[in-house]
């Protein structure tokens, strides 16, 4: 089945998400909202796996996106972790409150 | 049997002395006095006893080997091989050295053993017997070097003991208050001094033309240079040889005026008499003094160079002959100054000279033999005096003793001036020191030249010697002699003739066997001392007597032809040595009889039962030969040596110590340059340099932290940016550069 869809697209989309998901990690201050910047650019990286996978007719972009999944599924676990821990000493999760590493 | 290799024991023996006598010596006196007075005592006089018998053992070793010079090397005393330098501590042993050693252990050992009775119940009795040892120790050296180096060791150790024995009552005060005995030790030392730095030139003139101090090299090489006529060089200068031997000989001359007490340096050695009377008899009498004339004597074949060339100082003099009337003069005025002395030691002491005087003249005209003879009689009849005066003045005091113990004093008021040592005091002694009277009485022969005794022998070879080679010489030595025996002649009779002059001399007893005993043997050796050099009455038997095998007829002047090279070199026609084969002269002999017997016939009649009393002046007090006799040097040397060297000293200790020294060198030049050189490296380079470089580090770093601190937010989204901006940076890399 030829594609119907140029890969160009592909990038185009892939690189709008990223900048997106940069964009939420570096403006925004919820944890939780960091979290899922983290995963959009994540995403927008598998994205173009798969794109590339399916334009150079090859399986490894796509075995790749099955890692990744499984690794973001851990870090979401242990980010998750870290922040019902920090929730329940600070009460907040507002990421510029969390500086104790000012030098 | 070879014995040579004993020869350091002689060395060692005294050194052992010394150091048990020094280091334990006061312990063992203090613990028991008698006991520890016998102990040390006799440790010091077997310690010499035992060097005499090394000595003796020499003797019968060059005896059995043919007499030729042997060199004991010790150790390399100065090695510097960079500059070919190497004085070798070795000892020669030949029949000169083999001679003095005799002499000096065999005499010494009697005077030690005289001293244990002399000086017992001495609170410094162990002192005085390691002082005794270390002299005898350099004495030793003195005579046994086999270079000039090693000589001027002993030189100078003899000259520190003859101070250290001088000045033994250091403590001791005078009617005035002056510490007598101290300055005499102090004027021993300077007068030595000057002698010794004449010494030392001649041993820096030597070194520099020969390149080495060994007698036998030295000598060897005088003599090829002299054949060669070489010349030496002094810079530029170019000198013949005998004009260098002449200035060697004449300050090696200053160096014996010191040492031998000859005009003009013999002032120290009458005031030396301050010492205890057994260092009189050793060191200012036997031994020590001799040393000047040892010197000559080694010396020959450099004083018959300078003889044979003709050399003279200024055109006016060769030094053999001015060493001659030095001595001849010296003897004359010494025995003319004797006249006037009451102190009985003194009398001796300025008989001594006198003697040094003939034997420093026989040196000089050449008669090397009939010197180190007059040297060995010497000191068996001046020795056996200040022992016997010393006697005497031990008598005195036991008599003085005796008064204060007897009640007497009360009638004796005059015992404020009483002196044990003045003669005006005494009189009479014969009776109360029996034994005491006959050995002086044969020393006082054998001093005045009375046959048969060893003085009448060795005097009369000496003026053999100068009647055939120099006639003026032997007329000033023959007036000389004629003097000699006139104030034997006076101290005999104010001592022991007549009456008692003072309730102490009634009172004087004999002094102990250990007094006495050395005395009856020395008394021994003044008689028979002659037998070694004894002349023979032809030149026919002479002749004969040189064909015999030396060991037979072993007389002093076949035993000592085989250390004076000039000798040998004299009969090879290369030195002009003038030599009197001995044998007697009846005309020298008469003549030398008549002297000594006419001027005892004239002390007799001048001083028969004189004086009277202790305070009646002396007869010859008005005639000119007494205002003769107190020869001004004495005056020059209190009067104007002392005040000037006092000045200088002065002088030394304000300006050059003090002023200079002190204040400007140390404290201007040393402290200032220390103080500043410390304040710089202590503001500046340490506070500036090392202080800045080690803060500055640590600033830097504060610097740099506190700007790199700035980039740690703590704010996650900063930490975000940076690796975005990382992995952007790796991708503009990769993209475009990388290519």
């Amino acid at each position: 089945m030829p594609s119907a869809v140029n890969i160009n697209w592909y990038i185009a989309l892939s690189s709008i998400l990223f900048t997106i998901g940069v964009l939420g990690v570096l403006l925004r201050r919820n944890a939780i909202i960091l979290f899922m910047s983290v995963e959009l650019m994540l995403n927008s990286a598998n994205l173009l796996f798969v794109a590339f996978a399916r334009h150079l007719g090859q399986l490894d972009g796509q075995v790749l996106v099955f890692f990744v999944i499984t690794v973001a599924a851990a870090e979401v676990a242990v980010g998750l972790a870290l922040i019902v821990a920090i929730f329940r000493t600070k009460k907040s999760i507002n990421i510029d409150e969390i500086n104790l590493l000012k030098g | 049997m070879n014995t040579f290799n004993l020869a350091p024991l002689i060395l060692i023996l005294p050194v052992i002395g010394l150091l048990l006598n020094g280091l334990f010596g006061r312990r063992f006196v203090e613990a028991n006095p008698a006991n520890g007075e016998r102990l040390t005592g006799w440790l010091a006089s077997l310690m010499t006893i035992g060097a005499f018998l090394v000595s003796l053992s020499l003797f019968l070793s060059l005896l059995a080997h043919g007499f030729e010079p042997i060199i004991v090397p010790l150790f390399n005393w100065i090695d510097i091989p960079s500059a070919d330098f190497l004085v070798n501590w070795a000892m020669q042993v030949d029949t000169l050295s083999v001679t003095m050693m005799l002499v000096v252990t065999g005499v010494g050992s009697l005077i030690h053993i005289y001293a244990i009775g002399y000086m017992h119940g001495d609170p410094d009795f162990s002192r005085f017997f390691t002082y005794l040892n270390l002299f005898i120790f350099f004495m030793l050296i003195l005579v046994s070097g086999s270079s000039y180096l090693v000589m001027f060791v002993g030189w100078e150790g003899v000259g520190l003991c003859s101070y250290l024995l001088i000045s033994f009552w250091w403590a001791r005060l005078d009617k005035n208050g002056v510490p007598a005995n101290a300055n005499a030790g102090r004027k021993a030392m300077i007068m030595n001094r000057i002698g010794d730095f004449g010494v030392i030139l001649a041993m820096i003139l030597l070194f520099w033309t020969f390149g080495t101090l060994d007698y036998q090299a030295v000598f060897s090489g005088a003599v090829e240079m002299f054949e060669a006529n070489h010349m030496v060089a002094f810079g530029g200068l170019s000198v013949p040889l005998p004009t260098v031997l002449t200035a060697v000989t004449a300050l090696f001359l200053l160096g014996v005026t010191g040492k031998s007490a000859q005009i003009p340096l013999y002032t120290w050695l009458p005031d030396a008499m301050a010492g205890p009377t057994p260092v009189s008899a050793l060191i200012h009498a036997a031994t020590m003094v001799t040393a000047g004339v040892y010197l000559l004597v080694r010396s020959n074949v450099l004083y018959e160079i300078v003889r044979t060339s003709g050399a003279t100082i200024l055109g006016l003099i060769s030094t053999p002959n001015l060493v001659a009337w030095v001595g001849a003069l010296t003897a004359f005025f010494a025995a003319l100054i004797a006249f006037s002395q009451n102190d009985i030691k003194k009398v001796l002491a300025y008989s001594t000279v006198s003697q040094l005087g003939f034997m420093v003249a026989a040196a000089g005209s050449g008669a090397y033999v009939a010197a180190m003879f007059h040297l060995v009689t010497h000191a068996f009849f001046k020795a056996l005096l200040f022992l016997g005066s010393g006697s005497v003045i031990h008598g005195m005091e036991h008599g003085h003793h005796h008064l204060a113990h007897a009640g007497h004093g009360a009638t004796h008021t005059d015992d404020d001036g009483f002196d044990p040592q003045d003669m005006r005091y005494m009189g009479g002694l014969r009776r109360r020191m029996p034994t005491t009277f006959i050995v002086y009485l044969i020393g006082s022969l054998a001093l005045a030249g009375i046959i048969p005794l060893a003085g009448f022998w060795s005097k009369d070879e000496i003026l053999l010697h100068d009647q055939t080679y120099a006639t003026p010489i032997f007329i000033v030595l023959a007036i000389a002699a004629l003097g000699t025996a006139f104030y034997v002649a006076r101290q005999l009779i104010m001592v022991f003739f007549g009456k008692p002059r003072h309730a102490a001399a009634e009172h004087a007893a004999e002094s102990p066997a250990l007094m006495t005993t050395p005395l009856v043997v020395l008394a021994g050796l003044t008689v028979f001392g002659g037998l070694l050099n004894l002349p023979y009455l032809t030149r026919a038997m002479a002749e004969a007597n040189h064909n015999h095998p030396a060991g037979i007829f072993l007389m002093l002047e076949s035993w000592l032809e085989h250390s004076l090279a000039s000798f040998e070199l004299a009969e090879e026609g290369i030195l002009a040595l003038p030599r009197t084969p001995v044998y007697l002269s009846l005309l020298v002999a008469g003549i030398s009889t008549a002297l000594a017997v006419g001027g005892l016939l004239l002390g007799y009649l001048v001083y028969r039962g004189r004086p009277r009393t202790s305070s009646e002046p002396d007869r010859l007090a008005r005639t000119p030969i007494w205002w003769w006799s107190v020869l001004p040097l004495n005056s020059l040397y209190m009067k104007g040596f002392v005040p000037l060297f006092n000045r200088f000293s002065v002088w030394l200790a304000d300006k050059v110590d003090w002023a200079f020294w002190h204040d400007f060198v140390h404290d201007r030049v040393i402290r200032d340059i220390f103080v500043t050189g410390a304040e710089f490296s202590a503001n500046v380079l340490d506070a500036q340099g090392v202080d800045g470089v080690v803060n500055g580090a640590g600033k830097t770093t504060q610097r740099l932290a506190r700007g790199l601190r700035l980039t740690q937010t703590g704010y996650a989204r900063t930490y975000a940016l940076a690796v975005l901006l990382g992995a952007v940076g790796l991708l503009v890399y990769f993209l475009f550069m990388a290519g």
